[in-house]
């Protein structure tokens, strides 16, 4: 099978054009460029030194410039043009943007989202890390929730479109309607409220994350200060509520910060499920709709997003050196 | 936590005045109720989708849609597999699946080694510059890829890779690098340097440390970080819809296009079919390599 052969092929090329990198770069640094005899043998080692680390992480130096560097600086100047690309119009896309009904619609969902995925997925991942830990078969129930994490946002979408199918034999819920006597209806169309029938997917694969870090803090929460609690005859909820939840505040806070992060992100849920029609638009899939169409259009959205995401990826890179 | 049920400070609760008990029972049925509707609401999805592509399509038009199947029948999923439509083509999603295999195999192991190599060098040989060359590849972790798509984009067509299953694997060893970077230097910061000192004394250099010493040292990390890139990379749709055209695309791509392509009677087993083949993969990773599989993730967003 050639598709096979050209990917092993692939795989010894990438390999070992990155282990043949590293080897000859160090035998030409060492041999010809700072070689280490004759009178400055010492003063070339040191230089050697000096060098070595760069010369390593150039690939990843080049990488990085090429890719991200570039690419943002490039945003941004391409943000500044028109649809073309070869007028130069200012903040024009950005004006034009805002006072346009569907950039509004979006932004405005986006944090919708923001507000409630996060809560919502914190929420049940600490509910159900605190309940499962009482019971026998809580790591099975625990392993189940959290499943949904190893599959991708479309194959979660594509679940949820059953969930949510018109057709009584179908849908969960318009079976559920169907039992009662109900109409069915779509709720992916209903206004206001079928962003949150979207933003349930994103609650339901993220729960799995916020509950097995949460779990694993609560369980890190030292036994005296919960025996103290009992001793002093703290009920369940108390303890829960002043004893553990105190303790566990710091990680609460990543769980949410991360969660945040990704939902500001994601834009696979909302252009499977309904495409953004329906007024269910997000940010990330408002750019798509424009991306090789509008690029001047996209890369000015792509830019709202990134001012946006910005202050929660200082925040998380900040608690996480602290956690480091 | 359990434990705490066994210890003599939760006998002395259990002991007092009986107010309490009923509270306690009610609390307990509570917590069942609270867990059934979990129960509901994270398994049932599941339940569903493997079910019903199990059943053959007349099944699914009877109704019950909670039901077992009356007859097993993996015809959805050889349907899926070789025949669903994609828009135009109707090859099933065998070779997308292909796609994503040739795709992700090739860049997990790229971006591990070269995350390895950096790792290495920015956690045991510091220098002036570590820190911000580790704090930019951070912010490669973090940035949202929607600002980055347009100049990929043109940096691929420069590059003469647009559209091409290559191209998109540059792509993900590129961003994958800040994350396998951050497990390996988080990794290899706790090995004493001392070992290295010695090495050196022994007469090793930089790049036989890091093979003789430091690889071999690495096999869990390693682990994480496969399966880490592994599932990201599988898992991918943004670039994987950006990026690649007709023929090259990742199974997300073909999985979406199979869900909403409009042509003839809509084949549910067929599609939750599809969409189970493109996740077993990942979930088999996980099933199989639960542990490092969650470290991946603390490790890559607690410590991020």
């Amino acid at each position: 099978m050639s598709p096979i052969l050209q990917g092993i092929l692939t795989i010894i090329i990438g390999v070992g054009g990155c282990v043949g990198y590293f080897y000859l770069s160090n035998i030409i640094l060492d041999r010809f460029v700072f070689p280490p005899r004759d009178d400055d043998q010492g003063r070339n080692i040191a230089r050697a030194t000096a060098v070595r680390p760069w010369l390593f992480l150039m690939p990843a130096i080049l990488a990085l410039g090429l890719y991200l560097v570039y690419p943002v600086l490039g945003s941004f100047l391409r943000s500044l043009y028109n649809r073309s690309g070869n007028e130069f119009v200012g903040l024009g896309n950005y004006i034009q943007m805002f006072s346009e009904h569907g950039f509004r619609v979006a932004l405005f969902n986006n944090f919708l989202w923001v507000l409630f995925v996060p809560a919502a997925a914190t929420f049940f991942g600490l509910l159900v890390a605190q309940l499962t830990d009482r019971l026998r078969w809580g790591s099975i129930a625990k392993s189940l929730i959290f499943m949904p994490m190893a599959i991708s946002f479309v194959g979660a979408s594509l679940i949820w479109k059953f969930v949510y199918a018109v057709d009584p034999d179908i849908g969960i819920i318009n079976a559920v309607r169907d039992f009662f006597g109900l109409a069915a209806v779509d709720p992916l169309q209903i206004p206001f409220w079928n962003n949150f029938f979207v933003m349930i997917i994103m609650v339901w694969m993220q729960t799995g994350f916020a509950m097995v870090i949460l779990s694993a803090a609560l369980r890190g929460i030292p036994e005296e200060t919960i025996e103290a609690a009992i001793l002093d005859g703290a009920n369940p909820f108390q303890i829960f509520f002043r004893i553990k939840i105190p303790q566990i505040a710091g990680t609460i806070a990543v769980v949410w910060t991360t969660i945040t992060f990704l939902t500001l992100k994601v834009f696979d849920i909302v252009y499977t499920m309904t495409g953004g029609n329906f007024d269910t638009e997000i940010l990330p899939s408002y750019m798509m709709n424009y991306m090789f169409r509008d690029d001047g259009r996209a890369t000015a959205v792509a830019f709202v997003i990134m001012l946006i995401v910005t202050p929660v990826m200082i925040y998380n890179i900040r608690q996480a050196r602290k956690e480091l | 936590m359990t434990d705490v049920s066994a210890t003599p400070a939760h006998a002395a609760v259990s002991e007092r005045p009986q107010g309490r008990s009923f509270g306690k029972i009610a609390l307990r049925w509570l917590l069942y109720v609270v867990l059934g509707l979990f129960a509901i609401y994270y398994l049932m999805p599941l339940f569903v989708m493997v079910t019903t592509s199990l059943k053959s399509l007349e099944e699914i038009r009877t109704g019950d849609l909670l039901s077992l199947p009356r007859e097993l029948t993996f015809d959805a999923w050889r349907t899926a597999w070789s025949e669903a439509c994609t828009g135009i083509q109707c090859e099933g999603v065998k070779p997308y699946f292909w796609n994503s295999v040739m795709l992700a195999v090739p860049a997990v192991m790229i971006s591990t080694l070269l995350g390895a190599m950096n790792g290495y060098v920015i956690a045991q040989w510091r220098f002036r510059g570590a820190n911000i060359i580790f704090a930019l590849m951070l912010f490669g972790c973090f940035i949202p890829f929607q600002v980055v798509l347009l100049p990929m984009a043109r940096v691929l067509g420069l590059m003469g890779i647009a559209g091409t299953i290559p191209g998109l694997m540059f792509v993900h060893v590129i961003y994958g690098l800040g994350f396998t970077t951050l497990f390996f230097r988080n990794y290899y910061v706790s090995i004493p340097v001392e070992l290295v000192k010695a090495a050196k004394v022994d007469g090793a250099g930089f790049v036989r440390i890091f093979f003789a010493i430091f690889l071999p040292l690495s096999i869990p990390i390693i682990v994480v970080s496969v399966i880490w890139q592994f599932t990201q990379i599988w898992n991918d749709f943004l670039f994987g819809v950006s990026f690649s055209q007709a023929g090259t695309q990742p199974v997300t791509v073909a999985l979406n296009n199979i869900v909403n392509s409009t042509t003839g009677v809509k084949e549910y087993n067929v599609d939750m079919a599809a969409a189970i083949i493109a996740a077993l993969p990942t979930l088999l990773v996980y099933i199989v390599a639960g542990k490092y599989f969650i470290r991946g993730l603390t490790a890559g967003s607690v410590k991020g």
